[in-house]
């Protein structure tokens, strides 16, 4: 591999009269990737001559869908979004495995690993999140690495090393009771694994639902089989050992013969075999390159409505690693909003990035959970609250609304109006008082039998039966027979539709002593 | 006593035609497979239009006196129609003369209409009303499919299918003897499943009811595609052998999971994955597109989504399987294959193209150099009338422009500004009554001539009565201009002297008629185009019912899988606008409603706007109340209609009267120049009452 040893030495040659602009973006995943294909729909290529850094050795992939690779509900193959031939084709310079070391505002360039420099006019940070480790002891063994039976799960290479372990794998514990965790949890029990999950909060996804939906979500996962342990902490992992740990109670192991290659002790004091350990407890923005680059960092990079930094406006952050306000996306559909915005913003538009609508979907096998905004904040700040709770039917559902707009939702165990909902939400319409409290009640129930048997005995002479031929109920009783109906009035001989209702118009007559026409 | 076709959609449900003293009678004929004996009210009252008394027998001009239109001679009339075109040609170019076709027309007439432009006029200026039809349809399916006719199969073959999926689709209104196939489908175990904002009666009949979005259909095509993809449920050695594109299209799937879907579309998860289920575990599936899918600035994108799901499948060209679009207008199929179209000559040739040139112009008798390029499309035509650029004078044939166009009222301004305007039609439709010079032609059972339906299927209308007195045909109408005119080749009048004509015009085209006769059409019940002549003594080529069986039309024989790219409808529900309003049609009207208000059988009540009860409650309205629809280029009032099927978030008007398309968004599909029809932002309020 050639190295670059001294600085000016750029990577690649570029060619003399190309007066583009070069933009760098440092990362491959979901905002990166929006990015690109942004600015590509705006043939942004003529000005920009376009860098992606990826230190992921693999072409840009859909990473929320990770967890349907894991389940076996999504090929793995289906996963890619971009491959390196529509790079090249859109005179995107890819580069895959590339790690980045530092960026030098001075130089106005980057460094990766190699020791390779990519200058730059433009930066983007799209560096997304790093996942948190949680104070385990055990977790980390003494020579640095992490102990076989852990898991992280953010990467393609993290689902693959795990997808890998599940064969050998009879119980799974996964740390971390949020949306990620619950679909690993899910993932994994859809694969035959005896999973628990345990989150230290006191119910689970605590950062979207309040107690009593985290209790219907508890309920839920326990029916499909999922242990929770919620307001419990893990605090060691160890490598099993059969014997009682010092008189800890014991979860009862339906596996005896095969006990978990782990420990993890909880701070309840139950302590849970298992062959697999899965992290998923958070992330937090990875910003060493911006610290590093001396650009404002707090939780994550700093940047104003034009997703610039503070401390420079020639470098850009979106998704996880950015921070506009308080927030940081966490998801995809925000961190694609801002990539939206920042492709405009680069093609000199007069675009701004002012927040996020955010709606946070579990995307787990026979778990329902929707989250539209942020409920708790909402009712803070003065959001009304229509609920319908049915915890013995499992759904929990609670639209907060302020001057008649839905400005939060929590749905869970019964989405049937999520569609309707969700686009209430996202347009802000402005709903009649009494509008949210009935979108949460069944819609009534059609009645399309009504036109059968006793009801259609009921219809009066004049009401339209055929539409096709305009016939009414009293020119089909006047008939003989269905042939006659047919023959005299053309009902049933268009679309066919009114037949069963002819039949009965034709069934539910008075009895006559003979028949019209035999008379 | 004739055997013809109904005068309306694209079905074109066989019928006989009795004339008796001045009326006609109607007969069905069980024994033609269109429609084996079925007929809706719309066919059954057609012949209402015979001895009507609005029925137009003279030609009418309008007086510089009075403003009025006052009869006048058929010698007069056309003598002031050729003298001002003459004039304005000689002031502002060939081009200052335009023509507007439409999807009504007899294929010998379409054929003459764009042969009288190109030839006798001269003018690029011509497009017709199929651009409003299915046009978007045409342009995804010769993009993938690489040829265009809305079904590559006999309508009869979604019987046999397992699953057949309606996209903005509402047959069961729109064509109801078409229904019988959806039903004998169940009866055959097969299942049906319908995307609408409503809950239509074609909906009533589907096993699945998916209610996106107006304007989101596309988003529910890439959900399909991503599970599909997901589930490995894809056909892969179909799309090894039989297409390319498909990792392209892959990977812009791979960014549309499901809860991104139901987001953007309101289809739940749930309801997409339902649809997935059922597609994935079919041997057969068939997808049909009609105008809901394709009325949409990004209608071409719409249904190339829905060709790649077929394509994905492995469907087109599978014995009852794969896609097809359900044609809209009685000859929207024929109508759009032989030259009224702006951008096309005889046989679906490209106007641009010198081969086809030279072969259009060799049949024609003229120079190829002689012949006009490209001219505007429909919407673009009338934008540009009366402008210093554009159009000074319009001949109409076969079109309600007035009522059937988006965005209604600009149009109504720009056809105000034009220095003649000449219609031809069967009464004083909207667009007639605002015309300098109106010329009365004959109606479907007056004339002969072929119709293509939504098959391909080349069918035969007999005249069955003689035209009143003072009614000519429009080929009548178009030979006197062209002679008129001064034009040196002779335009025929005989229906099937033009029929073959055109035939030889078409030979080589894709869609070749060359092999097709009234004699073999009568003996086949209606031919399947392409059917080229064969040489003396060789057996006739038997028409072509089922296409792509072992190739595609395209370069290299292959499928082209395209990325369509979701960019939403133009224009977006805000806090001014905040609903969706979508169009559509009535059971007992027809398109802009010129022939079938007037016909007293019919039930009339006007538009109406159907509303859910959330919404109606939302704004104090109640069922039968008036309700004022805004949207950013006009208004309407009309009664409410008050049901639960269709979505809160929408309201439809159907569009057979005036004021709908005042609503309507003109924003444009970039490749097939079809207007946004069916979804635009609107506000609605209390109307008052007689308002």
């Amino acid at each position: 591999m050639w190295v670059a040893l001294h600085r000016g030495m750029p990577a690649t040659a570029r060619p003399e009269d190309d007066a583009r602009r070069r933009l760098v973006v440092v990362g491959s995943g979901m905002a990166a990737t929006r990015l690109v294909e942004e600015l590509v729909a705006r043939d942004a290529q003529r000005h920009l001559a376009i860098t992606v850094l990826g230190d992921e050795p693999v072409a840009p992939y859909n990473r929320i869908l990770l967890s349907a690779v894991l389940a076996g509900t999504h090929r793995r193959e289906a996963l890619v979004l971009r491959d390196a031939a529509w790079f090249a084709r859109n005179d995107v310079d890819l580069r895959v495995g590339a790690r980045v070391l530092g960026v030098d505002r001075g130089h106005r360039d980057v460094m990766l690993v190699d020791g390779t420099l990519v200058p730059y006019d433009l930066l983007v940070l799209a560096t997304g999140s790093i996942p948190t480790l949680p104070p385990i002891r055990g977790l980390v063994r003494m020579d640095g690495s992490l102990h076989e039976a852990v898991h992280a799960f953010r990467s393609l290479a993290d689902c693959e090393r795990l997808l890998a372990a599940v064969d050998d794998a009879g119980r799974a514990v996964v740390v971390g009771g949020g949306l990620l965790g619950l679909q690993v949890a899910r993932a994994l029990g859809l694969r035959g694994i005896t999973t628990e999950v345990v989150e230290g909060a006191d119910h689970l996804l605590h950062r979207q639902l309040d107690t009593a939906a985290g209790r219907v979500l508890a309920r839920d996962l326990a029916r499909l089989g999922v242990a929770v342990y919620t307001g419990a902490r893990a605090v060691r992992l160890s490598d099993a050992a059969p014997a009682s740990i010092g008189g800890a109670l014991r979860v009862p192991d339906p596996l005896p013969e095969r006990p978990g290659r782990a420990a993890l002790r909880l701070d309840n004091g139950h302590v849970l075999d298992t062959d697999l350990v899965v992290l998923t407890a958070g992330g937090r923005p990875a910003t060493a390159l911006a610290r590093g680059a001396g650009l404002q960092v707090r939780r994550g990079v700093v940047v104003d409505e034009r997703l610039a930094s503070v401390s420079d406006p020639d470098i850009h952050a979106i998704g996880d690693c950015a921070q506009y306000g308080e927030r940081i996306p966490g998801l995809v559909p925000p961190a694609w909003e801002q990539a939206g915005v920042l492709a405009r913003v680069l093609c000199g538009e007069a675009a701004r990035y002012d927040g996020s609508r955010v709606v946070a979907r579990l995307r787990a096998t026979d778990l329902d959970v929707a989250v539209l905004g942020e409920p708790a904040s909402e009712i803070e700040r003065g959001g009304e609250v229509v609920e319908v709770s049915n915890p013995i039917a499992r759904s929990h559902r609670r639209l907060v609304v302020r001057e008649g707009r839905i400005v939060a939702a929590t749905l869970v165990g019964d989405l049937s109006r999520v569609g309707l909902i969700t686009q209430a939400f996202d347009r802000g319409t402005v709903l009649a008082p009494d509008e949210p409290g009935r979108l949460l009640l069944p819609e009534h129930a059609v009645a399309d039998a009504d036109l059968r048997g006793g009801a259609v005995a009921a219809l009066p002479d004049e009401a339209e039966v055929c539409a096709c031929a305009g016939v009414s109920a009293g020119r089909v009783r006047s008939c003989a027979s269905l042939d006659d109906a047919r023959e005299t009035t053309r009902a049933t001989t268009g679309c066919g539709g009114c037949t069963p209702t002819v039949r009965a118009l034709l069934a539910s007559r008075p009895a006559l002593a003979t028949s019209p026409k035999g008379a | 006593m004739s055997d013809t076709h109904c005068p309306y959609c694209s079905l074109q449900c066989a019928m006989r035609v009795t004339a008796a003293r001045g009326r006609l009678s109607i007969e069905a004929r069980p024994e033609h497979p269109v429609s084996e004996g079925g007929l809706c009210r719309k066919g059954w009252t057609a012949g209402a239009l015979r001895g009507h008394r609005e029925r137009l027998t003279s030609p009418l001009v309008r007086s510089p006196v009075t403003g009025e239109l006052r009869t006048a001679s058929w010698d007069e009339a056309l003598e002031l129609v050729a003298m001002r075109l003459a004039a304005l040609q000689a002031e502002f170019g060939a081009d200052a003369v335009a023509v507007f076709g439409g999807g009504g027309l007899t294929n010998e007439k379409a054929y003459q209409l764009g042969r009288f432009a190109r030839v006798a006029l001269r003018t690029s200026q011509i497009d017709y009303n199929g651009r409003w039809c299915m046009s978007s349809a045409a342009s995804a399916s010769n993009q993938v499919l690489g040829i265009d006719r809305g079904l590559p199969f006999p309508l009869v073959d979604i019987e046999r299918t397992d699953v057949l999926v309606l996209v903005g689709s509402n047959l069961v209104e729109t064509m109801p003897p078409a229904a019988r196939h959806l039903d004998r489908l169940r009866a055959n175990g097969g299942r049906v499943v319908v995307l609408d904002p409503r809950r239509t009666p074609t909906a009533e009949r589907a096993d699945l009811l998916l209610q996106p979005v107006p304007g989101t259909d596309l988003a529910v095509a890439l959900g399909v595609l991503h599970l599909l993809d997901a589930r490995g449920a894809v056909d892969e050695e179909y799309v090894a052998s039989r297409t390319s594109g498909w990792d392209d299209v892959r990977r812009a799937a791979a960014a549309w999971w499901p809860e991104r879907v139901e987001r953007v579309s309101g289809v739940a998860v749930s309801e997409l994955e339902a649809l997935v289920d059922l597609l994935a575990s079919a041997p057969r599936v068939t997808v049909l597109t009609a105008r809901g899918a394709e009325q949409h600035a990004q209608g071409t994108a719409t249904v190339i989504g829905w060709i790649d799901v077929a394509l994905a499948l492995g469907m087109p060209g599978r014995p009852h399987a794969g896609y097809g679009c359900l044609t809209g207008q009685g000859n929207g199929q024929g109508g759009r294959e032989h030259g009224q179209k702006a951008d096309q000559l005889p046989g679906y040739r490209a106007i641009d193209d010198p081969a086809a040139r030279a072969h259009v112009a060799a049949v024609w008798g003229v120079d190829p150099d002689a012949l006009p390029g490209p001219g505007r499309s429909a919407y673009e035509l009338l934008e540009a009338l009366g402008t210093d650029a554009g159009p000074k004078a319009l001949l109409v044939h076969g079109s309600n422009i007035a009522v059937s166009a988006p965005r209604a009222s600009q149009v109504a301004e720009r056809l105000a500004a034009l220095d003649l305007l000449v219609v031809c039609d069967l009464v004083l439709s909207e667009t007639a009554a605002m015309a300098d010079v109106v010329l009365p032609v004959t109606q479907w059972a007056e004339e002969t001539g072929t119709v293509t339906n939504l098959e391909g299927r080349v069918l035969l209308r007999r005249r069955a009565v003689a035209p009143p007195a003072g009614v000519r045909s429009d080929l009548d109408v178009l030979a006197a201009l062209a002679e008129r005119l001064g034009c040196a080749v002779p335009f025929s009048t005989e229906p099937e002297e033009v029929f073959a004509e055109l035939g030889r015009a078409s030979a080589g085209g894709r869609a070749d008629y060359s092999g097709i006769t009234y004699d073999r059409i009568e003996a086949e019940d209606g031919v399947f185009w392409p059917c080229p002549a064969t040489s003396p003594g060789d057996a006739p080529h038997p028409g072509s019912p089922r296409l792509f069986g072992t190739t595609f039309p395209t370069a290299d024989g292959r499928a082209r899988f395209l990325v369509p790219e979701f960019r939403g409808a133009a224009e977006q529900p805000d806090d001014d606008y905040p609903l969706h309003l979508t169009t559509g049609r009535v059971l007992a009207q027809y398109q802009s409603g010129a022939q079938t208000r007037r016909i007293a059988e019919l039930p009339d009540d006007g538009p109406f706007v159907e509303l859910h009860p959330l919404l109606a409650d939302r704004c104090g309205v109640r069922d039968g109340a008036p309700v004022v629809v805004r949207t950013r280029r006009g208004e309407l009032t009309a009664p409410a209609r008050v049901v639960p099927s269709i979505r809160p978030d929408t309201i439809f008007v159907p569009f057979h009267w005036v004021g709908a398309n005042r609503l309507t968004n003109d924003a444009l599909d970039p490749s097939s120049r079809m207007p946004e029809f069916k979804v635009c932002a609107a506000a609605i309020g209390r109307g008052r009452r007689g308002a």
